[in-house]
């Protein structure tokens, strides 16, 4: 997972995103995505937080669901037009620039799933938990939560073994693109936290990767 | 206590300059502020956190620091790591709305070339009052009922700003040099310390004396932070010091591979280091590294309503506004480093971007697409 890193150094060259995401993730991040859209349901409406390239919006939309796109890399966005233009799917899909502090104008009970691949670890405390409560003002009752994301792992030792694999790659984005990513700490407990119910909680081996399910009540 | 902390926190993140230190984001209070109290903003790179805290002591406001990466104000801004997103996220999320009356937020100068007043405005309902450029005028800033003077609007290199950017190169060298000598010529380390210190010194503190003769136009080869010269004129001369140096130890009888190995990486290491982006690491120039150097800023006089959103945001100085007339001119347009800040914040666009070859460079693409590590806009390159 700490291969997520080096996202970063592809994320500020947009153009060789895509092509380098598939290496990077051998195909791993397509099977998380396809499992989590799979609880979205024909013609229901989507949101999108932090779409990037387009990759969770794409599978959400050809599940025929009417989606809205959102993030706040104009760059990245481009290049999702493209995609979806050529996936055929520009009629079920909307994209926006905007991020997840300007999700107030959105209005309230609008949407049945509300959905992110890897925006939350790139989110402030303070953002996290504005935007869940934002997430949960404009969801229908019993209208879903998915969210796949890495997280800090729990148990001490876990933990360490992340912060092996992921050390030298952090020095490395550091040097060459001046940023790094970040993990979201305690998801779950945030999810409750803000009034959602949580489904079904997935995790990977080393558990740093996470992938939710939660519901309105 | 606090000012040795102060102190030792700015040596070691000085040292450390070219990296970059994210510090936690969203609200601090300062002193006991109050629903009328002013709101500052600033970047979350931890120094400039800790100058801009300082500078507040003893004043009652509330500061909110905006995600910018961990990297300074302007390059962060120039650079589209701190946008109208990260102003309009602290603004919605840290809860700053329910603790004030007004809506009126100050930033930080040199953020405007990458945040947009207007949308700032559109999106949030807050107004924008650009501030000083240094933390240290805030004081100033606030007793003249929080109006700049044109000295609080303008970047300079003073020495003790060239000293942090000699000792912010000379540091990183210095520790990558010598752990490269370590394992085969460990006798040379305090030489080569010495050698590194002593000419990022010399380059930097000697700055005034030949700063008239540097010109960012030239063609230049260049790797991020290094800068070659005209067609790799450094690395040349430094093939031929090596080239000089074998026929010498030949001639001499005592050619040994070795030698040649040790003299060529010490010669290396002082060619890096002339080559430094010295332009780059100056506010007072555009990096030579840059396209960006090679554009000039037009004002289309017809468009021109003589706001002074230009003058305000300037650090150059470059503008004068006559509000008779409502017009603006540029009389000082030789000391413009194509910031683009007057572009970004001219609501009528009577500002633009010209290349050489005189094409325009609208507006909209310079507040759109900002440059990145390698000063490129990611609009030219695709030719778009």
């Amino acid at each position: 997972m700490s291969t997520y890193i080096l996202m970063k150094i592809l994320e500020s060259t947009p153009s060789r995103y895509d092509s380098g995401i598939r290496i990077l993730t051998l195909g791993r991040l397509d099977r998380v995505y396809n499992r989590l859209t799979s609880h979205i349901k024909r013609g229901q409406r989507v949101l999108d937080l932090g779409c990037g390239t387009g990759a969770l919006t794409l599978y959400a939309a050809q599940k025929d669901a009417k989606v809205k796109g959102i993030d706040i890399n104009s760059q990245m966005l481009e290049i999702a037009k493209k995609r979806i233009s050529e996936a055929n799917l520009s009629h079920r899909i909307d994209l926006y620039e905007m991020g997840v502090a300007e999700l107030g104008s959105e209005e309230s009970e609008s949407y049945d799933v509300v959905m992110s691949g890897l925006c939350f670890s790139e989110l402030s405390e303070d953002e996290i938990i504005y935007t869940l409560r934002e997430a949960k003002r404009i969801l229908k009752p019993r209208g879903l939560v998915l969210i796949a994301d890495e997280v800090t792992p729990k148990s001490l030792s876990k933990r360490l073994i992340n912060w092996l694999i992921k050390f030298p790659l952090v020095i490395f984005t550091h040097l060459i693109t001046q940023t790094t990513t970040n993990t979201v700490k305690n998801l779950p407990e945030k999810i409750n936290k803000a009034g959602f119910l949580i489904d079904s909680i997935k995790l990977n081996k080393i558990e740093n990767f996470i992938e939710l399910v939660g519901k309105k009540p | 206590m606090n000012l040795i902390k102060y102190f030792v926190l700015n040596t070691i993140e000085t040292l450390l300059r070219v990296f970059p230190f994210p510090c936690k984001t969203g609200l601090i209070k300062m002193g006991n502020p109050g629903t009328n109290s002013p709101v500052f903003l600033t970047c979350n790179y931890h120094l400039a956190v800790e100058r801009v805290k300082r500078a507040l002591k003893g004043i009652d406001c509330y500061l909110l620091v905006a995600n910018s990466r961990g990297i300074n104000v302007w390059c962060a801004a120039t650079g589209g790591l701190f946008t109208n997103h990260d102003i309009i996220s602290v603004l919605k999320t840290s809860g700053i709305e329910g603790l004030v009356d007004h809506r009126k937020v100050i930033l930080p100068q040199l953020a405007a070339t990458g945040i947009e007043a207007r949308t700032i405005k559109k999106k949030t309902g807050w107004n924008v009052i650009w501030g000083p450029v240094y933390a240290k005028d805030i004081p100033a800033f606030i007793k003249n009922k929080f109006k700049k003077t044109p000295k609080m609007r303008g970047v300079e290199f003073p020495w003790m700003q060239r000293t942090e950017m000699a000792v912010a190169w000379a540091f990183p060298i210095s520790i990558i040099a010598a752990i490269a000598v370590i394992p085969f010529w460990p006798e040379t380390i305090f030489l080569l310390i010495l050698l590194v210190w002593g000419l990022a010194c010399l380059i930097f503190l000697a700055f005034p004396i030949y700063s008239h003769r540097l010109n960012s136009e030239r063609k230049r080869i260049g790797f991020i932070f290094f800068d070659f010269g005209r067609g790799g004129f450094n690395l040349f001369i430094w093939i031929f010091f090596i080239l000089a140096l074998i026929l010498y130890s030949i001639l001499a009888g005592d050619f040994t591979w070795g030698s040649i190995l040790r003299w060529g990486f010490i010669s290396l290491i002082a060619i890096l280091i002339i080559s430094l982006d010295l332009m780059g690491s100056t506010p007072t120039y555009k990096s030579g590294l840059h396209e960006d150097r090679l554009l000039k800023v037009i004002l289309d006089e017809t468009k021109c309503n003589g706001a002074g959103f230009c003058d305000q945001v300037c650090p150059r100085d470059c503008y004068r506004v006559n509000r008779k007339e409502q017009i603006a001119t540029m009389p000082r347009v030789g000391r413009c480093v194509q910031c683009g800040a007057c572009i970004v914040q001219c609501p009528f666009n009577a500002l633009y971007f010209m290349n050489p070859k005189g094409e325009i460079i609208p507006p909209e693409t310079i507040r759109k697409f900002k440059l990145n590590l390698i000063g490129k806009r990611l609009t030219q390159t695709e030719g778009k």
